[in-house]
């Protein structure tokens, strides 16, 4: 009888702890509070800490110049989602409610962040992602993307076929059943040019062994291989592909953002692969001079070249593009941007702000040139061929 | 009214502090104690549902469908003894059947609680035809085979409904038309608990299950004795998952539901519930449930994110160390001196001896039996066990 | 994702008339080699399960992770010594040491206790493996080259990978060597008995508990074999690498019966050609888990304990 009591009571004790845990309103203190989430956790981690890393410094040294235009501060709030889209909703209601989130920078990857986006167009907060590329989340009216839509990628890519391969086959390697991956295949496709043929191959989950894929492309005699994947399973394809002679020299492997990373890559060495490895990327980790060298060097020095990749970058830019918008807001109407701003006038102000055509930044991504964002909410800002590795000599 | 009689000449008869006793002894309160939590809490909810923050209603959801779910599942794996690593996948069912019927009635049913009562209904029938199908191979498999069918079903259901484009695919189903006020459904979620404890507390109270708990600790014995044990076993298994299959659908109501939450981490996290709980210990499993879920959604918030990773080593310490304080042969007698009942004993009941151990079986949410669980699940019969004296452990399960 | 009609045209009759188009032919070689090489892997870590289920009675959960552990270090000595063949043997020493480690302090204080109660704490143990991995070595995926650049071989159109016929090979030797020492040595014997009546055989003066940490030994040093041939094909380590490779294993074990080493070996086999075979044909790549699954269940209900499984008879 006394063991039911008990347990009873601490089941009570745990809800009612709960209730008043998350119910305790703590004494606001004199900050802007950007929230944030990505994995910190789990397989997808690097992306979440480079995002958050990058972040924090970028916040650390806006405050350490005095905050604000009007002087106020920014604190950011930054979760781990573990790249897990169920734990969204929890860490939204915890940034919002009990941490104080008034402006966000959404979630790192993709399905988090498409969650995040039907959550938080209910608030009408604004975010502006760095690194969740689908095209569908700057679908409501208050999320923005930093970084290039899948769709822009596939479409820029394909441009970048139609251009160079007219008549000619070439292979494409993609990860059936990853959003990112698809995403840019699919529109890939759609804007490819009817001249140009294509052999697909795929993979799926934990992609271990491409003999397969590598031979029908090497059947094929494809001379440019599109692969719209991370780095992990493409450095993989490449190594793979080496071990088989499968390719000449001249062939040339083009991928997009998510190759970002594959020169840091632990015991992998990109030089040992001989032919042309190419990706469309906003940031260029190799520069030494402007405002992405110094950005480049700072982080290094904080914390190592190891975690250092654009989505970092966008990261950082994230925050300084909401800086300046603020800072213009604030300009514009004295008084509305306070440590007390509620976070749906602070997403009508955004949002018009950053659909509003004046509205330009210029950040470490990008190359250097000014972005602007369009009604959609994707950003349009100028692409690079980063060539990662130039071809060998036969 | 003969009953009624009686308590009234007791009444008289007997003093104030024997009329509370034999009250509790004929209406046996101890039965009913859970529900009586989970009525005053609804009743809390109701009362402050309006001014609470949708953080604290997210987390009370949650809590909700784990309780479902490990209930449910306790009901195969203590009553039944049958482990079953496949839970997720007839949450995966619940959510993916409920939420889509939901959707495709939208344009036709205005009242969303009546789209949510139809699609509770369906996803948690197709649920249990999944867990009817789930429970003929358990006809033919024991133990460890059993569980890996049972995993193996929950990660095809898993890898199905990826794939499928009229389920949303890769991306999984978007839900947002359909999903309900987070203000009011974890009402419905305890409300569920409440049902689903009426439902398996009279199926384990009822002949059914004595009958079930015959077949776990010996099949054939109570095959001998004219059990149908093909029949329990699919219903048990079809009831487990029916349950399964109301937690997706309120999963499905309050996020989309994507396939990969459904994996068979999932089942494992629901199986660590239970057994942490207690096998066949129903008050146990709602209690590990809470906390655990409660745990997992709170400390990644109040850690610096920095440290994230932390939580997962000390959630799998806690877990090693649980288990094996709970279950290692040699600490049986540590157990036995310092435990939670004892220290209890001790500071609410100074005179108790806290050396004796009473008798557990006439505990309400436990069946009494003589054989261990682990001789049930278990293809050998123990050897090391029977080299010790055969005394029957009342300590831990 | 090709059409249903291009599936026909191109997987079904081209394969049932492969003898007509030659390519054809060689590529199903090839997929079939392919194949057997990974079974070879997936049948090395499968074994470890056998073993360990059938002598202490307990499903691994963290032989998987035994895999990481092995990949990390192979990562760590190829950087030290420069040798891939001496990194492999200090590997396999230190994982099989490692799985006497786990074994004494995880399962051994559980040793007649319930064996659902020691398979939550090996789930326990795999996750608290995985996540120390992370805070040593990082998320970030680590790249091992074992050898530079092996090569391949070329007969008529049929190219096969080096690195695959090594794998292959070896895997046939451990198997064979393996099989040898259960069969004939004294230990590989007391084995034997152990899993046939560990009361028996406790009676017959055999040390049963140190018999269960030479079985964890012999598990923990073919899951290190296993990642060096598993990395050999896929460099990449990381946190969860062992995760995937350990549930296949697993049903590879459970295919052949558990308990039973041919057993476990015609299982990984099985898979391996299975899971070559479905990413030739693009129709059914995102389906590979669901039929390696569904044969699993299948196979299960024919024959309930397994391919070569022992059928028991239960003892009233």
């Amino acid at each position: 009888m006394l063991k039911k009591v008990l347990s009873v009571a601490v089941l009570l004790l745990v809800s009612v702890f709960s209730l008043c845990l998350t119910g305790c309103d703590k004494e606001k203190e004199d900050y802007l509070v950007i929230g944030g989430m990505g994995p910190l956790t789990g397989p997808a981690a690097v992306y979440g800490i480079a995002v958050h890393n990058s972040a924090k410094m970028a916040v650390e040294e806006i405050n350490a110049n005095g905050g604000l235009a009007n002087g106020l501060k920014l604190k950011l709030e930054f979760l781990d989602d573990a790249h897990d889209a169920t734990k969204v909703q929890g860490n939204y209601y915890d940034l919002l409610e009990n941490k104080g989130m008034q402006v966000s920078l959404g979630c790192v990857t993709t399905k988090p962040c498409l969650e995040f986006k039907k959550l938080s167009v209910d608030d009408n907060l604004f975010f502006i992602t760095p690194s969740a590329s689908n095209d569908e989340v700057p679908a409501e009216k208050n999320g923005f993307q930093m970084c290039f839509a899948d769709g822009k990628q596939g479409a820029y890519a394909a441009n970048y076929v139609n251009d160079n391969y007219k008549n000619q086959t070439i292979g494409v390697f993609y990860k059936a059943d990853d959003d990112y991956s698809k995403g840019i295949f699919d529109l890939f496709k759609t804007s490819v040019d009817t001249t140009v043929t294509l052999v697909e191959t795929s993979f799926t989950g934990e992609g271990t062994d491409f003999s397969t894929q590598i031979a029908t492309l090497k059947e094929a005699g494809v001379k440019f291989v599109f692969m719209p994947i991370y780095y992990t399973p493409a450095s993989l394809f490449m190594s793979q592909a080496k071990d088989a002679n499968a390719f000449a020299n001249d062939v040339v492997f083009f991928g997009c953002d998510g190759f970002d990373g594959i020169e840091s890559m632990d015991g992998f060495s990109l030089s040992s692969i001989p032919q042309e490895v190419s990706m469309l990327s906003h940031f260029d980790s190799s520069v030494t001079t402007g405002a992405a060298g110094t950005y480049i060097a700072n982080y290094k020095e904080k914390y190592g070249a190891d975690t250092l990749n654009q989505f970092g970058a966008s990261a950082y830019d994230c925050i300084y593009a909401l800086v300046k918008a603020l800072n213009e807001i604030e300009a514009a109407n004295p008084g509305t941007v306070t440590k007390d701003a509620k976070v749906a006038d602070l997403g009508t102000l955004l949002e018009a702000k950053f659909k509003s055509a004046d509205f330009t930044f210029t950040g470490v991504t990008g190359g250097g040139k000014p972005m602007t964002w369009d009604a959609s909410g994707t950003v349009n800002k100028s692409a690079l061929k980063f060539t990662l590795k130039e071809a060998d000599a036969e | 009214m003969m009953e009624q009689d009686t308590v009234l000449q007791e009444k008289y008869h007997k003093s104030n502090k024997d009329k509370v006793k034999k009250f509790f002894k004929k209406h046996k309160p101890k039965k009913y104690i859970n529900y009586v939590a989970i009525i005053i809490c609804i009743v809390i909810f109701l009362i402050s549902s309006g001014g609470m923050k949708r953080v604290t209603c997210t987390t009370l959801n949650e809590i909700a469908i784990s309780i479902l779910l490990a209930v449910s599942l306790g009901l195969v794996i203590g009553f039944l003894g049958e482990l079953s690593l496949g839970h997720a996948g007839f949450m995966c069912i619940g959510a993916y059947i409920g939420g889509k019927v939901a959707l495709l009635l939208q344009p036709y049913i205005s009242s969303s609680f009546i789209l949510l009562v139809i699609a509770l209904i369906v996803g948690g029938v197709a649920a249990a035809l999944a867990g009817v199908l789930i429970g003929l191979p358990a006809l033919r498999l024991k133990g460890d085979y059993l569980a890996i069918v049972t995993l193996a079903f929950g990660e095809i259901v898993r890898s199905v409904f990826r794939n499928i484009n009229f389920f949303g695919g890769v991306m999984g189903m978007d839900t947002k038309g359909i999903q309900y006020d987070v203000r009011k459904l974890f009402i419905i979620g305890f409300f569920l608990i409440l049902i689903m404890l009426a439902v398996i507390q009279n199926i384990v109270y009822s002949k059914h299950g004595r009958a079930i708990t015959a077949i776990r600790d010996s099949e054939i014995a109570s095959k001998a004795t004219g059990i149908n044990v093909t029949r329990y076993k699919i219903f048990v298994f079809a009831i487990s998952a029916f349950f399964a299959g109301l937690a997706g659908v309120i999963y499905a109501f309050c996020k989309n539901p994507t396939a990969d939450a459904f994996s068979y981490n999932k089942s494992i996290e629901v199986l660590v519930m239970v057994v942490l709980g207690g096998m066949g210990n129903v008050n146990g499993s709602i209690l590990s449930a809470t906390l655990i879920t409660f745990l997992n959604l709170k400390l990644p918030t109040w850690l610096p994110p920095n440290l994230a990773v932390l939580k997962n080593i000390l959630y799998s310490l806690i877990l090693i160390v649980i288990v094996i304080y709970n279950n290692a042969p040699k600490l049986k007698s540590f157990r036995d001196k310092y435990n939670f009942k004892n220290l209890m004993n001790k500071i609410f009941k100074p005179k108790d001896d806290a050396s004796i151990i009473k008798n557990d079986a006439n505990k309400w949410d436990r069946i009494p039996t003589k054989i261990e669980m682990n001789e049930v699940l278990s293809v050998d019969v123990n050897v090391e066990e029977s080299t010790t004296t055969p005394d029957v452990d009342k300590g831990g399960r | 994702m090709c059409t249903v009609k291009e599936f026909l045209n191109y997987e079904i009759f081209c394969g049932a008339l492969f003898f007509k188009k030659k390519g054809i032919f060689m590529e199903f070689i090839g997929t079939l080699i392919n194949g057997l090489s990974l079974g070879g892997v997936y049948a090395m870590i499968a074994l470890g399960y056998t073993m360990v289920y059938g002598i202490a009675k307990l499903l691994n959960f963290a032989h998987g992770d035994i895999i990481m552990v092995g990949g990390y270090l192979l990562f760590v000595f190829v950087g030290i010594v420069n040798n891939s063949i001496i990194a492999l043997l200090i590997t396999a020493v230190l994982c099989a040491i490692f799985g006497i480690v786990m074994e004494k302090l995880a399962y051994k204080p559980l040793r007649g206790a319930s064996p659902l109660a020691v398979l939550i704490t090996a789930i326990g143990v795999s996750y608290l493996l995985q996540s120390l991995a992370q805070i040593i070595f990082g998320t970030q995926t680590k790249f091992v080259t074992l050898f530079q650049n092996l090569g391949v071989i070329n007969i008529g159109s049929l190219v096969i990978q080096v690195s695959t016929l090594i794998t292959l090979f070896s895997c046939i030797v451990i198997m064979a060597g393996l099989t040898l020492f259960i069969k004939f040595s004294k230990t590989g014997r007391a084995m034997i008995a152990v899993s046939e009546d560990r009361g028996a055989s406790e009676l017959m003066g055999i040390n049963v508990n140190s018999i269960i940490t030479i079985t964890f030994a012999i598990g923990s040093f073919l899951a290190a074999a296993a990642s060096f041939f598993y990395l050999l094909k896929n460099p990449q380590i990381n946190p969860t690498l062992g995760s995937m490779p350990g549930i296949k294993a697993f049903t590879a074990a459970v295919i052949g019966g558990v308990g039973s080493i041919p057993g476990a070996m015609a299982g990984g086999v099985l898979l391996g050609i299975i899971e070559m075979f479905t990413a030739k044909v693009s129709f059914l790549t995102p389906y590979t888990e669901a039929i390696e699954f569904g044969i699993l269940i299948l196979i299960l209900l024919v024959r309930p304990s397994g391919l070569l499984g022992k059928k028991r008879r239960e003892k009233v």
